[in-house]
Formats: C-alpha cells, structure tokens, sequence
C-alpha cells in the first residue's frame, strides 16, 4: 500500500507541475460555460434595473405593478417618486416607470397613463416600453371588462375589476410554474454548460493523465519498475487513485468556481458526492480503457480526443439532449454522459436527491465496470 | 552470484537467444560484449526477470529467477539501455521516487539519494529537472537510480551510449570504485575498451551466442594471429612469401595489392626480428612496418569475420 501511495502521489505531483494542465482543468471549462451559457441564454438573470413609482396604489394600479414585476429580463424596484429621481441621477436604474395618479380613469378613456422617463440613448428603453405597452394592452380588456360588469353587476367599477383581477393572480401562478418548469429545456445557459463543461474537461483532463502513463511507458518506466520489488497491481492502482483524486480536485475545484462566478447552483451535495464519484470511476475506467489498447502517446490523443468530442456531443453536453433527433437520442443511450447530464439535469434543475439519480448512477456505475475491466485485464506493461 | 545454464529464447518464433551459459562469482565484474541486436539487452531482461524465458535456468543468488522474483529484485539493481526517469522532475523526486520504490522509507531515501547524487557526482544539480540536464548527466541519475537500496548486484546494460567523454570517465570510474567496495557488476557494451577497462572476465555474445568468454589473459591468448605486422616492400617476392609462411610464429600471409604484405603472428615481439632477418636474407627491402596489436576487437573480427560497430 505504501508503494501505492508512492505512485499516486508522485503522479498527482507531476501532474499539477505542468502549467498546461491547469489550462485543460481549469481556463477551458469555465471559458466554455462562459461563452456557452450565454449563448444559450442565462438564468442567472441580467436584468436591467428600473425604478416603479405607483402614485395612485389602487387595485388597478397595483394589478399593473404586479404584472410588471413578473418581468424576468427586467427588474423594477418599487420606490416613491423621489426616490425614483435620485436613484436614476445615481445611475442605480436605467430609467423611471411611473405609474400616475388618475390611471384606472384615463384608461377608461384611453388616455396615455404611463410615463416612461429615460435618459437619451438608454439602449434598453423600447424593451421597456414594449413590456409596459403589452402589460397595459392586457389590462385594458380587464379594464372593459370591469365596466361591462359593473353594469350587469351593479357593482362599483373598481371592485368588479378588483375581483377580475384576484382571479387572474391564480392563473399567473399557473404561468409562473410554466416559464421555470420542466417544459421544453428543463436547464439551459450557465448551469448546463457547467455541469457540459465540466464532464467533458474532466475526460480531457483523464486523457491528459493517460498520456502521461503511455509516454512513461513508452519511455521504459514501467519497465523499470518491474525490475523493482513492484507488482502490475500496485502500479495499475496507484495511476488509478492518481487519476482518481485529480478528477475529484478538478470537479471540486469548478463546482466552487463555477458557483462563485456564474452563480450556479449544484443542487444536493449528497447527491453530487454520489454522481461525481461514480462518473470519474466511469471516466477513469474509459482513461485506462484506451490506454490499455494503444502503443503510443500519439494514438491515445487522436483516438480518446475523437471518443471524447463525439460522445460528448452524442450524450448532450453541449446542447440538451431534447433538441436533437429521435433516433439520436436513442443513440445517446449508450453513452455515459448522457446519463450524467440526466443526473446533473435532476440535482440542479429539478432540486432532485439522490434518490433520484439512482437509475444514471445505476448506468454509470455498469459503464465503470465494464470500461475498468478492460482496462485493468488488457494493460500493455511494456 | 549469478548462473545462467544453457538459456534460451525466442520472439516469434525466431531465435534471439541460442542457449547461453555462463556463471559470475560474488564481487566480481563482468563484461558482456557484443554489437548491436546480438541479444544483450534481450538476456538482461531475462536476467532481471522482465521477460520470461524459454529454456534453461538463472539463478541470483541461489534463488531461481521467475519463481522467488521479489526477493531477486530487492538485491539487484539494474540500470536500463534507455533513460527511465520522469523528466519534468528533479533530480532528487527521481531518485527519491526510485528508493521508495525499492522499499527505502522517505528518510532513508532522502539520505540515500544525497548519497548516490555525491557518487554520481551531481550532488550541485539535486533539484534541477532531468529535462534541463545533458545527455551525460541523465546517464548519470540513470545509474544513481539503481544504486539507492545498495544493490549486491548491479546490471547495466549499455550505461554509456551517446555521451561525452568526460561523462563516460566519470561514470566508468564510478562502476569501478563501486566495484572495488564489493559489489558485483555486470556491464553491458559493444565498447570494447570500456570492458577491457572494467571487466576481469568477460564474454563476448553474437546472434545470441557465446563466441569466448574467459578472463582477459584467456582471450589474447586465444588471439592465435591476432597480432598483425603490416610490411610495404619494394618488390613480392613469391619465394620470400613461401618462406615467410614456413616461420614457426607466422599464422598465415595475406599479400594485398601495392607490395603490402600482412603477416599475422602468434604472439609479438620476438617473432618480429625473424621476419626482418628473413627480409634482408632474401635481399627484400622493407619500405613500411607497422605491428598491429591484437585486442577484443581483433578477437571479434577473427571469430565473425566482422566488425564490433558496423
Ligand atoms: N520483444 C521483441 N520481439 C521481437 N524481437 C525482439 C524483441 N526484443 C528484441 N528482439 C530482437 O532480438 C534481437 C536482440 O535484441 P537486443 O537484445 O536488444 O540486442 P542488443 O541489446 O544486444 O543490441 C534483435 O534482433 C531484436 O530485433
Ligand atoms: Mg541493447
């Protein structure tokens, strides 16, 4: 065992000495979550900030406001009109929605009731006015509404709006669950381009470690070493904890990251403790897989960086799974990172624990096995 | 120390190794010479228990290689043909990684590897990367390698390939002094001088065979006409050429176009004098004269016909 530590050891030494590995390790995943996630759209929410002052505070006033705050592109700060000044002159909004006293009136008679207040060249004001347009268009047949029921009702217009309104509230709850829910692409933008980024890096990373063994191979080290008091399973399992341990340092390392900077949110420790360690037996097992089956470095990069790009492609790293073809998708599950990115997918989108992964872990784990049982049985030690 | 009877073996069916026998005592060094691809590295991995063998028996120490293997390796050292360091690391995580991996524990590896890098003469050069040193010196840290459990036994197989000369000194001065304080060496060479240099006995190996082995004394003495006088004489007298040969200590005459004539002797010196007496007998005037010593590479070339290095 101490000659197994001594090898692992060694390997993890000689592997963070090399400045390109940080490169691969680091700098390459979060530059593609980088560029990726924002591609994809973010959900780390870039909002443009704009200050709301509701002068009137009735029911139709305070449906508008609320409408407006359901906005996901544009955050609205509710302040008093004075406020509102100070914070635009402070450049803390982009501009000022100002909600009027009089405003259910001059709907009534189609009035302009709103007043957008922006300063010159604000690049995001037709977005603004846009959204207050649309809110107002849909709180204009609310409007009508009102005052057809009134009629019938023979009730005051603000309170047949008020309850048209309360009902509304429950069918935007409806709509909220909707927008965030599981239709269409459960996780997009910086989320799933880290959990993408990360399992891909992760195989570069494995595949950079593998080269390393073949070129001490080829190099006659392992030679050497079996002219020491070593035996094949002492070295097999000190490159494999080596391997083993940088695969952990290396997702540890971007799960921090990746929080800190994109603020991503990696879901049930528990549950990832689990994933990751199964996914690296999976991706340690492919590592030695290859290596066991080609003569030198040179193989081993074209034929793991080829395995690499186009699995990851095949099992929805760089693009959710859901958008490709049927038939593809079928394919896709004979790959590990399909199951993976499942996984991922259910611990950071759907909050899921480990509980919930325990089919990917399942498939994971049947990969491992398979993958470590090539490798081990057909090692080349010369 | 070291038996091997009547070793054998074979790649694809092809004989590399055609039945080698040959017996080292402890604290002796022994040289094996041979040009390349004769099979020298083929019956080191043997040895050390790389490769398995096909027939015959080694023996280190009494123990029958192949089948007590980890108590073999604890007592030999073996310093490959090619450079097996890491060579993004030092000089020292080299060493250090080498006697942990003969079992030295992480104190006693750090004062052994300060040690060998003193024997190996690069005790300045401790933490520099094997990348950055020069052929010579990777050589050297090569050899440091084998030396950290003080191996009873150490192997080296060609330990002096592509270096310069003062490298090679150092490192033959090393073995030597190595072996003066008891260890048993078995160097490896297709240098002739580098064995006749180190090596009290040694055996010389070629397309997998023992062609001679013995101490040095034995082999010149098996140099029957290895020592060659080269004459240049004015005219080829063919009755002084049939006398020439009829001289007790004249192997045999080859004439060579250009009056040259070589005339290869038993043993030297003496016999020089006879054929200068029989020259001037026979009014023959001898323009040139050169004597030719025998050596291993003589030795060679009159049992294969070739050349050490071609
Ligand atoms: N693994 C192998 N498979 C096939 N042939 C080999 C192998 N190893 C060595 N040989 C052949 O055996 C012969 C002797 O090689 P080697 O022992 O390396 O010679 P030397 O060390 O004396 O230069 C060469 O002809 C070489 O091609
Ligand atoms: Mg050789």
């Amino acid at each position: 065992m101490k000659k197994v530590i001594t090898i692992c050891l060694f390997e993890i030494k000689r592997t963070f000495k090399k400045k390109s590995a940080y490169v691969i390790m680091l700098g390459m995943p979060l530059l593609f979550t980088f560029l990726f996630g924002t591609l994809f759209g973010s959900d780390a929410e870039v909002s443009f900030q704009i200050a709301l002052v509701d002068e009137e505070q009735t029911a139709v006033s305070q449906h508008i406001v609320q409408r407006l705050m359901l906005d996901e592109m544009i955050s609205y700060n509710i302040v008093s009109g004075h406020e509102a000044k100070e914070a635009l002159a402070n450049h803390e909004v982009q501009g000022i929605v100002m909600l009027e006293k009089g405003i259910a009136e001059k709907l009534r008679n189609g009035e302009p009731a709103v007043r957008f207040q922006h300063p010159p060249g604000m690049s995001t004001a037709p977005l603004v006015k846009q959204q207050v347009n649309q809110v107002l268009y849909s709180i204009d047949v609310y409007a009508t509404a009102a005052t057809v029921g009134s009629g019938y009702l023979n009730e005051d217009w603000e309170t047949v709006y008020g309850k048209l309104s309360k009902n509304e509230g429950q069918i935007q709850v409806w709509t909220e669950q909707r927008t965030s829910g599981s239709a269409g692409n459960p996780m997009m933008g910086v989320s799933y381009s880290s959990a993408g980024f990360s399992i891909m890096f992760v195989m570069m990373m494995m595949l950079t470690m593998t080269g390393a063994l073949i070129e001490a191979r080829q190099a006659g080290i392992w030679s050497r070493l079996f002219t020491t008091p070593v035996t094949r399973y002492q070295v097999l399992f000190g490159y494999f904890l080596s391997f083993f341990i940088v695969g952990w340092i290396q997702f540890f390392l971007l799960i921090v990251l990746s929080t800190v900077l994109f603020g991503v949110n990696w879901g049930s420790p528990g549950g990832l403790l689990l994933l990751i360690t199964t996914l690296l037996l999976c991706v340690v097992g492919l590592g030695m897989a290859i290596a066991s089956l080609v003569k030198t470095a040179e193989q081993q990069n074209a034929i793991g960086t080829l395995v690499i790009i186009s699995t990851c492609m095949l099992g929805g790293v760089y693009w959710p799974i859901s958008l490709v073809p049927d038939i593809m998708q079928k394919i896709a599950n004979f790959v590990p990172q399909t199951w993976a990115m499942e996984a991922f997918t259910t611990l950071i989108a759907e909050s899921g624990n480990v509980g919930d992964i325990l089919l990917p872990i399942a498939v994971l784990f049947g990969f491992a096995i398979v993958f470590l049982s090539v490798g081990l049985s057909r090692m080349k030690y010369a | 120390m070291l038996t091997l009877s009547n070793v054998k073996k074979s790649f694809d069916s092809r004989e590399i190794i055609k039945g080698v026998s040959l017996q080292i005592e402890r604290g002796e060094s022994f040289g094996l010479l041979g040009p390349n691809g004769a099979g020298k590295s083929t019956l080191i991995s043997m040895i050390c228990g790389l490769i398995p063998y096909g027939a015959g028996e080694i023996r280190i120490d009494g123990k029958v290689v192949g089948k007590q293997l980890k108590e073999i390796k604890q007592i030999i050292g073996v310093v490959p043909q090619d450079i097996a360091l890491y060579p993004s690391m030092s000089a020292m995580d080299n060493l250090l990684f080498w006697g942990k991996m003969y079992g030295l524990s992480g104190k006693a590896a750090k004062i052994r590897a300060q040690e060998v890098l003193e024997i190996v003469g690069l005790a300045d050069r401790a933490k520099g990367r094997i990348e950055t040193f020069s052929g010579g010196m990777k050589r050297r840290i090569n050899i440091g390698a084998a030396l950290m459990h003080r191996p009873q036994l150490l192997i080296m197989d060609e330990p002096t390939v592509g270096i310069d000369p003062q490298s090679r000194n150092h490192i033959l001065e090393t073995v030597k002094s190595l072996n003066e304080q008891g260890m048993t060496v078995i160097y490896t060479s297709h240098y002739m001088e580098e064995v006749e240099y180190l090596c009290k006995r040694i055996a010389i190996i070629d397309e997998g065979k023992l062609i001679a082995s013995g101490t040095k004394k034995d082999l010149s003495n098996r140099l029957a006409g290895g020592t060659v006088l080269k004459l240049t004489v004015d005219s080829l007298h063919p009755l002084f050429i049939e006398e020439l040969k009829t001289l007790n200590s004249v192997e045999k005459v080859i004439v060579k176009p250009g009056e040259e004539i070589d005339v290869h002797l038993h043993s030297k010196m003496e016999m020089v004098a006879e054929v200068i007496l029989l020259a001037s007998r026979s009014g023959i005037h001898i323009h040139n004269m050169q004597l030719q010593e025998a050596n291993l590479e003589t030795l060679f070339l009159q049992l294969t016909g070739r050349t050490l290095r071609e």
